[in-house]
């Protein structure tokens, strides 16, 4: 074969000094042949997603082994949820079979707790914490330990918190019609159940809202003229005289002889008007 | 000396044995990761010197392209591996439209090396992400053979340069292999480096002598007649190592290129091993290569999508 020029190292005399190499000498004709001539030839093998795994299973030679990729470990189905806590736990109650909940952590979410509240008989906030709560009842049942989360007893690590359902080995095989019906049921109910709890809610809300808007501007009228009241007094500025008080003692002298009232007042007779 | 910008940021570059104005450069958009490629051929003295290089010959592909090859048999062939497992041969001299003209699909996964026999000049090979490396003939439809054995992907292959029937690829695994293509199993494993080893070259005057260059930052010389240390270790490399080529002109003379954005030239015997730092490049280094024609010239190309040639001793970024 024709082939490139000849390469630098080709030269005679270009190899280094440090003894020959451990190949075996080579053969002659062209690579093909060479392989062909060696019974290595496998003309067009095509490498398979199985065979790759089971090749790298089967061999053993590397002193070293590969370290593990991420994506290559077992095991780790469902640990990311543990402990999580995110409020969304909420939404995914119904229907699942409590895998993703982790072992307590997702207390005092107000949604959360209300949720629950809602049907363990009227307790908001504390006592409705814990995961276990949900986790261990599989989901449906969620609703009856709600009533004794409102004890305030099965909350942190109670008996319940530390079910991980992750920890039981594979998912529970599918659900029957029943409680499947009654886990659709409950989601339904629940769905409702949370509704008109938050609309109770934001009722509430704007009642007091508006009964807080009312006690401000009142108190803050009354704060007004307290205020002012005491201002007033502090820069000596007396209170004008009621009406009645015009028939007090000053009142003759407007009204004395000393002033005539035709006569038209003179320059700078306004002046005297306070002097006194 | 002259610097070419290209459509998408470049993963490989090769001087031609044929051509000492030749070049070849695989690019691909968005780093690789989605988009086409474009295999373009550079010509450094169509421009007249000193001015950019020109494409001759340009071609889009519709995966990214990760490393291209020159046919050493024929002076307007060349390879380029593909994102989609599969090895396109084009020949320059043809119009586009009757290029690829080959298109070999057989591996599995990305396909992320190519090198083609500087020895007997009849073959090349392919590293593949589906952790084998496949032996090909241009006058083959086929591959010729199939190596097995890497457990992780397989990122470079390098024919030595002084025996046609020996190569060396470097794996994931963290080993680097040699390979007699008359074996069925590697003749050497060599537990290269702790992490990742992603690039190798033969020395071309020294047939026993062996770099490897790592995610690990370093790079190692070793002598496959005593595999147990490393002849040298040359550290100055801030990020992982990612090609490694020897002078085909200097005995001991080593390019590499790394993800802290240098190209860095060492010689592995001496004392103060770098020889020269080149930091023109604004992105990731991908592709390097030294001339076979020139003794000196050299090639880089990075993700900031530029293609430099100059000389050994000069600026890059001189024009």
């Amino acid at each position: 074969m024709a082939g490139s020029p000849p390469k630098p190292w080709e030269r005679p005399g270009a190899e280094g000094a440090s003894g020959p190499a451990p190949f075996k000498p080579p053969s002659g004709g062209s690579t093909s042949d060479v392989v062909e001539a060696s019974g290595m030839a496998k003309p067009g093998e095509n490498v398979t997603a199985a065979e790759r795994s089971a090749a790298a299973n089967a061999s053993t030679t590397v002193s070293r082994p590969m370290p593990q990729r991420p994506w290559q470990q077992t095991g780790g189905y469902g640990n990311t949820y543990g402990g999580a806590g995110y409020g969304s736990n909420m939404y995914s109650s119904y229907g699942g079979f409590g895998n993703t909940y982790g072992s307590g952590g997702m207390y005092g979410n107000s949604m959360y707790s209300s949720y629950g509240g809602g049907y363990g008989g009227g307790m908001y906030g504390g006592g409705m914490y814990g995961g276990g709560m949900y986790g261990g009842m599989g989901g449906y049942g969620g609703y009856g330990m709600g009533g004794m989360g409102g004890y305030g007893g099965m909350g942190m690590g109670g008996p319940y918190g530390n079910q991980d359902p992750n920890s039981m080995g594979p998912p529970a095989s599918p659900p029957g019609f029943w409680v499947s019906f009654l886990r659709v049921m409950h989601g339904v109910v629940n769905f409702f159940g949370r509704i008109s709890f938050l609309v109770e809610q934001n009722t509430q809300a704007s009642y007091f809202f508006m009964t807080a808007m009312l006690q401000l501007f009142d108190r803050s009228g009354m704060l007004y003229g307290e205020l002012a009241r005491f201002v007033l007094r502090l820069l000596g500025v007396k209170r004008k005289p009621k009406k009645g008080s015009l028939q007090g003692p000053e009142a003759p002298a407007i009204q004395g002889p000393s002033h005539q009232f035709p006569e038209a007042p003179k320059a700078g007779s306004w002046d005297n008007v306070w002097g006194n | 000396m002259p610097a070419f910008k290209a459509p998408a940021p470049g993963f490989a570059v090769r001087f031609s044995p044929f051509h000492e104005n030749r070049l070849l450069a695989a690019t691909s958009q968005h780093f690789g990761l989605v988009g086409n490629g474009h295999l373009i051929v550079l010509d450094l003295a169509a421009a007249g010197p000193g001015a950019a290089p020109a494409p001759v010959f340009s071609f889009p592909t519709s995966d990214a392209l990760f490393d291209c090859a020159w046919s050493e048999s024929h002076e307007s062939l060349c390879a380029a591996a593909s994102g989609d497992g599969s090895v396109r041969l084009f020949d320059a001299a043809l119009p586009p439209a009757q290029n690829p003209v080959r298109l070999l699909r057989e591996h599995a996964r990305e396909v992320h090396g190519l090198d083609w026999n500087p020895v007997r000049r009849d073959a090349f090979l392919s590293a593949s992400w589906d952790d084998t490396l496949k032996l090909w003939s241009p006058d083959r439809p086929a591959s010729v053979r199939t190596f097995r054995g890497h457990e992780y992907c397989v990122y470079a292959a390098a024919w030595s340069a002084r025996h046609p029937d020996v190569f060396a690829s470097a794996s994931g695994d963290r080993t680097a292999r040699v390979w007699d293509v008359r074996d069925p199993a590697p003749t050497l494993i060599l537990p290269a480096h702790d992490h990742e080893v992603l690039s190798l070259d033969w020395d071309k005057y020294d047939p026993s002598i062996l770099a490897t260059a790592s995610v690990d930052k370093s790079i190692r010389v070793w002598d496959v007649r005593a595999p147990r240390a490393p002849v040298a270790q040359l550290a100055g490399h801030g990020y992982a190592v990612k090609r490694v080529r020897f002078s085909p002109h200097r005995q001991g003379m080593l390019m590499s290129c790394s993800y802290d954005m240098t190209v860095c030239m060492w010689d592995y015997r001496a004392e103060d091993a770098l020889l020269a730092r080149y930091n023109h490049h604004t992105e990731f280094v991908a592709g390097i290569d030294m001339s076979v024609l020139v003794d000196g010239l050299l090639a880089s190309t990075g993700w900031d999508e530029m293609v430099y040639i100059w000389p050994f001793g000069t600026d890059p970024r001189a024009m």
